[in-house]
This record gives C-alpha cells, sequence and structure tokens, in this order.
C-alpha cells in the first residue's frame, strides 16, 4: 500500500479512503485479516489513536469487521466491496466533471473527449 | 539502588584506575630489575634506561595519586553536571544516592591506591631472600607487640585505627567541599564554574575564619583543652586528639554534604 | 488522571523570561506535539518536567507527583543532546537502562539494535552521531513509561533516519502513555500528532487536536503555524 496524504483534509478521513481503495483494488482481499492497528499506523506513519479511529468508522459502515479476539477482517460480502468500488468512482467521476464544467467544456464535448481517450489507449494497446 | 550506583560507578572509574594500577605493576617490576645491575652496569644504554625506568615508576606514583583525586572530582562534574547529569538526574534516584556512590567509590579508589603504591614499592625492593627478610621483620613486630602490656597493644592498635579513619574521612569531607561549591556554582543560570571556584574559595575563606575564630574565643574563655577532662596520660591525650579531629572533620563534612544536598535538590539548573 | 499538569509555571534565566505563566494539561493516551520556534521555551518546559530545572514559580505535576525520583521512575525523557555515556558499549547501556528502569524491555530494545547492526561489544564512542542519536531513542522508547517526553528528536538528522525515528515512536510507546514530542519541524510530526501546543515566547498560543485544526480551518498545522508565527 502506498500511503499519501494532503493537507486540507483531516487525517482520518484520508485514512478512511486510503483503506476503501485498498479494500477495492485488492490490497486488502475480502476475508482476510487486517495488520493491527498499530502495524497499519506505523506503516502509514500515522497516529495509532488516528487508524483506529479510521478503521472503526470503516466497521460502522460494514467494510471491516471484527472477531473479538482474531483482529480485524475485510468483510466478505462482495456486493458491498462493490457499492464502495462505485462510490469512489462516482466521487472522482463528480470532480472531474466540475473540473471540466469550470474550463467550460460542455457534456457532449466531454463525452467526446473521453471516448477518442479511450480509441486511443485501445489502438495503444493493439500497436505494443 | 545504591548498590547499583555503586555498580556502574565502579565500571566507569575502574576502566581508567586498574589500567593505573597494571602501569604501577610494569614500572614497579622494571625498577626492580634496573636495581639489579642495569643502573650500576657498564653499558650506558643500559643505564639511561634503568634511570628512565625508575623515574617513569616514581612518575606513576604520582600519578596514580593525583588521578584518584582528580576522578574524585571530575566524576562528580561529568557524571552530574554536564550533559551525563541529564540520563542521572532522571534515573529513578535520590540525590543522597547520587552523592554517596561517587564519595564511597573515590574513596574506595583512594584507598586501593595506597594498597597499590605500598605493594608496587615492595615489589621494587625484592630480592633473593627479601620475603624472608620481610616475614622476619613482621615476626620481629608481633614478638615485640607481644612482649608489650596488653594496654599498651589496645592503645597502639587503637591510634591506627583512628588515624586510618581521621585519613578516610578528611578525604570524603575535603571532596565534599569540592561537591558543594560545584553543585552552588551550577546552580547559576550563567558563568557556572567562575561561580564554582568562587564558591570553593568562599568556603576556603568562611573555615579558616571561623576555625581562627574558634580558637580565639577558646583563648578568651581559658578553658583548659580539652575541656575540664582531667588528662591522666598522654595516652589519652592522644586519644582524646584524634576522636576531637575526627568529630570536626565529621561536622566539616557533615555541613558540606548538607551543602550539596540543598543545591542539588532545590537548584538545580542543569545547562 | 492527567500525565502533566502546569499551573502558572514560571521560569527565569537571568534577566530572560524562558516561561512565563504557563498552564497546560495533557491527558494518556495522546501524542501531543509542543510546538514552537527555537528559543520558544520548549526544551526549558520539558527540563522543569524533569527537575533538571527548578520553576520560579507556578507548579508542575508529573502524573500527580511534583518531578523526582517516583516520577523518573514513570517518564522516559530523550534529551536533546547525547546524555548516554559514550564509554559505554551497547551491552553496558542495555544493563544500566536495565538494572535502573524496572520497565524497561530488554529484548525490544536487543532487538532494535540487532536491526541496525550494532554490536553488544561496540561502545558508543565507535558510533555516528546519528547512530548515538537512534541508540538513545531505542533506549528510550523501550521503556513502558507513562510519559514520554521527547526533546527535538527529529532535529538535525536526514529524512530516512526521521521516518525511523518516528516509526519507532509509534510502533513502540506504550498505548496507555501520553507522548510529547517538542519540535519545529512540524510537516514531519504533523501526521502522528493527536494533540498540538503552540508555544511562542515562553506563552502558549494555542491547544488544539489536530484532526480539529484541520476540519475548521481546512489547513494543516504545519500551513497555521506558519500563519500564527508569521515574521
Amino acid at each position: 500500500m502506498q500511503w499519501q496524504f494532503s493537507n486540507d483534509a483531516p487525517i482520518y478521513t484520508q485514512l478512511i479512503q486510503q483503506v476503501k481503495v485498498g479494500i477495492v483494488n485488492g490490497a486488502f482481499p475480502p476475508g482476510e485479516r487486517l495488520p493491527s492497528v498499530r502495524d497499519m499506523a506505523t506503516e502509514a506513519g500515522v497516529n495509532p489513536n488516528t487508524m483506529q479511529r479510521a478503521l472503526a468508522e470503516l466497521e460502522r459502515d460494514g467494510l471491516v469487521y471484527s472477531q473479538r479476539t482474531a483482529g480485524r477482517f475485510v468483510t466478505e460480502d462482495n456486493a458491498m466491496i462493490n457499492t464502495a468500488k462505485r462510490s469512489l468512482a462516482e466521487r472522482h467521476v463528480k470532480t472531474f466533471l466540475e473540473a471540466m464544467l469550470r474550463l467550460g467544456f460542455r457534456k457532449e464535448e466531454i463525452v467526446e473527449l473521453i471516448s477518442r481517450e479511450l480509441g486511443e489507449e485501445e489502438s495503444d494497446h493493439a500497436s505494443a | 539502588m545504591l548498590r547499583k550506583l555503586l555498580k556502574h560507578e565502579f565500571r566507569a572509574t575502574g576502566r581508567i584506575m586498574l589500567p593505573m594500577y597494571l602501569i604501577l605493576l610494569v614500572t614497579a617490576l622494571g625498577s626492580n630489575l634496573a636495581g639489579r645491575g642495569m643502573l650500576d652496569g657498564r653499558s650506558d644504554v643500559l643505564r639511561i634506561l634503568g634511570v628512565l625506568i625508575v623515574t617513569a615508576f616514581g612518575l606513576t606514583i604520582f600519578g596514580v595519586l593525583l588521578l584518584s583525586f582528580v576522578l574524585m572530582i571530575q566524576r562528580f562534574y561529568k557524571n552530574l553536571l554536564q550533559d551525563e547529569g541529564y540520563l542521572m538526574f532522571t534515573l529513578p534516584v535520590s540525590v543522597h544516592q547520587h552523592i554517596w556512590s561517587k564519595l564511597i567509590v573515590s574513596v574506595v579508589w583512594f584507598a586501593a591506591t595506597i594498597l597499590a603504591i605500598i605493594a608496587a614499592s615492595l615489589i621494587v625492593a625484592y630480592q633473593r631472600g627479601f620475603l624472608w627478610e620481610f616475614f622476619d621483620v613482621l615476626r620481629w613486630f608481633f614478638e615485640g607487640l607481644q612482649k608489650l602490656k596488653i594496654s599498651e597493644t589496645l592503645n597502639g592498635t587503637a591510634y591506627l585505627v583512628e588515624f586510618a579513619v581521621l585519613m578516610f574521612l578528611a578525604m570524603a569531607a575535603f571532596a565534599l567541599q569540592f561537591y558543594a561549591a560545584l553543585a552552588a556554582g551550577h546552580s547559576r543560570a550563567n558563568h557556572k564554574m567562575v561561580w564554582s571556584v568562587a564558591w570553593f574559595f568562599g568556603f576556603q575563606f568562611a573555615l579558616q575564619f571561623l576555625g581562627s575564630l574558634l580558637f580565639i574565643t577558646l583563648d578568651r574563655l581559658h578553658i583548659p583543652f580539652p575541656f575540664h577532662l582531667e588528662i591522666q596520660s598522654a595516652t589519652v591525650a592522644i586519644h582524646v586528639g584524634l576522636l576531637l579531629a575526627i568529630g570536626c572533620v565529621v561536622v566539616y563534612g557533615a555541613i558540606f554534604y548538607a551543602v550539596t544536598t540543598f543545591f542539588l535538590k532545590r537548584h538545580l539548573n542543569l545547562e | 488522571m492527567p500525565v502533566l499538569e502546569c499551573k502558572g509555571l514560571t521560569k527565569r534565566f537571568g534577566r530572560t523570561t524562558a516561561l512565563d505563566e504557563v498552564s497546560l494539561t495533557i491527558e494518556p493516551g495522546r501524542i501531543v506535539g509542543l510546538l514552537g520556534p527555537n528559543g520558544s521555551g520548549k526544551t526549558t518546559l520539558i527540563k522543569l518536567a524533569n527537575g533538571l530545572l527548578t520553576p520560579d514559580g507556578g507548579y508542575i505535576a508529573v502524573c500527580g507527583s511534583a518531578p523526582g525520583r517516583e516520577s523518573h521512575a514513570l517518564v522516559s525523557y530523550l534529551p536533546e543532546r547525547t546524555a548516554i555515556p559514550t564509554w559505554m558499549t551497547a551491552r553496558q547501556l542495555l544493563d544500566f537502562y536495565g538494572d535502573f528502569y524496572r520497565d524497561f524491555r530488554r529484548d525490544a530494545a536487543e532487538e532494535m539494535l540487532d536491526h541496525l547492526g550494532i554490536q553488544p561489544a561496540q561502545a558508543v564512542k565507535q558510533m555516528s552521531k546519528g547512530t548515538r542519536e537512534k541508540v538513545q531513542l531505542i533506549m528510550v522508547m523501550s521503556r513502558a513509561a507513562k510519559l514520554y517526553l521527547l526533546d527535538e528528536p527529529i532535529g538535525g538528522v536526514d529524512p530516512a533516519t526521521r521516518d525511523y525515528i518516528l516509526s519507532t515512536i509509534i510502533g513502540n510507546y506504550n498505548p496507555e502513555a501520553a507522548v510529547v514530542i517538542s519540535t519545529h519541524l512540524i510537516s514531519d510530526v504533523e501526521k502522528v500528532l493527536d494533540e498540538v501546543i503552540f508555544i511562542n515566547q515562553g506563552h502558549i498560543m494555542l491547544q488544539s487536536t489536530a484532526d480539529d485544526i484541520r476540519e475548521e480551518k481546512g489547513m494543516s498545522v504545519d500551513a497555521l503555524f506558519r500563519e500564527v508565527f508569521k515574521c
């Protein structure tokens, strides 16, 4: 996992996002046990209390669950992981659209730009 | 905790004192050899070498005495009042234990130094048959003792013990005067060493002043010395004198002990 | 019970006032940044908490008692200078800490020294300045103390060492204890802080949680520090 932090938002909200990304992209696979809070905090270079707070929040959302003695586990519920994936994606799309609209693009132009970009990527792949 | 402080204090000082004793031993052996023909031999080289070895032995005796004295003060200063003080004064240990550990270790090394010098001198003097002669002298000594009256034997032993006690107490008390001056000087925010030196001479002046004052008053009051005791003999007078001296040294040491703890406890200001 | 408490704490050096009527409370379980420019009074406050200085006014208590023999058993202190005797070997240093502190975890310290490739027979004298600082920090963090007072643990070291030091602190402190980290290098420590205290010219300027600063002011602690201490 790569941990990166920006300066404007609280650390724990950023941690929630990043652990979510880890769950969605399989860095923390479904049903797997998460490392201990202290280990995760040490790896991310953050305060263990903050990591604890972020994981508690994720637990409330249901993405992770704890077993009394064994520790914390990633949920096995794929539907829930997909929902999380979708909401992360929607957020990216939303911020992207906001930025494009601020640049003065119309919706059709945005769609056209995207499909051309995707097409180029495909031909890149084909030639490679 | 005092035991642990002593352990680490002996570790810290032993690494300096023990090699010094080893040098003393080696130069003593060398001097012994030099005495067997090197000094009055024919070869100039050997003669010069012999003189050098004997000189080295003399210097080592002086050095080891000086070192045990310097170490006594330097350990207190470096270990408690310099950077290492940050570690020492944050140990769960009382100020009293710190001072006692420094005092005890200093006095033990001082005693060890005296014994080492005696041993080294015996080594230098050793010749074939020396041991027999030495034991002869001892036998003669003890035979002489047996001829003495019991009271004389007891008195003689007591003098020795009293004198030894006085010596070590005086060493410890003198060390405490240095400790008190350093502790007082280092309680200041600035110019700590200048203040320490000033305190030391201040103490020295106060001691001499009070001492003179005491003698003058005693003289004026015409109190027969020592006090009103009927002195039966010179033997008793020596005992009284030695014990009185011990008493004075204890008071002198106690005052500086109190001054040292006062400043280290109430006015510690590490740089 | 707070692990560190001061009320009206004042300390003067000659004519300069290093701390002026400082009052603050630090609760257990927190990592607290004591942040301020050089000469703001950070070191003075930490030295007062360790009983290395005597206050001129006010009072300071560590775990309920004045700094002294009892509090020393509960506080693990990293001075801003090398205080470990340089003639000692790593093994003698472990003996020393083990003898005097009941809460010293010798096996943890040995493992960290081993990880750095330090031989037990190696003397502190033979180590580089950076290694000495790491060894001193290892000794301090190997104690299961109630309060860790770390004076400038990351000052004057390279970024890789900085990361090593911070992860050693996070990975080893007793979670029921409070950790106080004094520094002027805020961007490097702000991710590990629960709480921050800004101190300047002997006065407390602000005490707040790091999350509150980011949430309410929308800026990092570092940015807020730059704003508060703008020259």
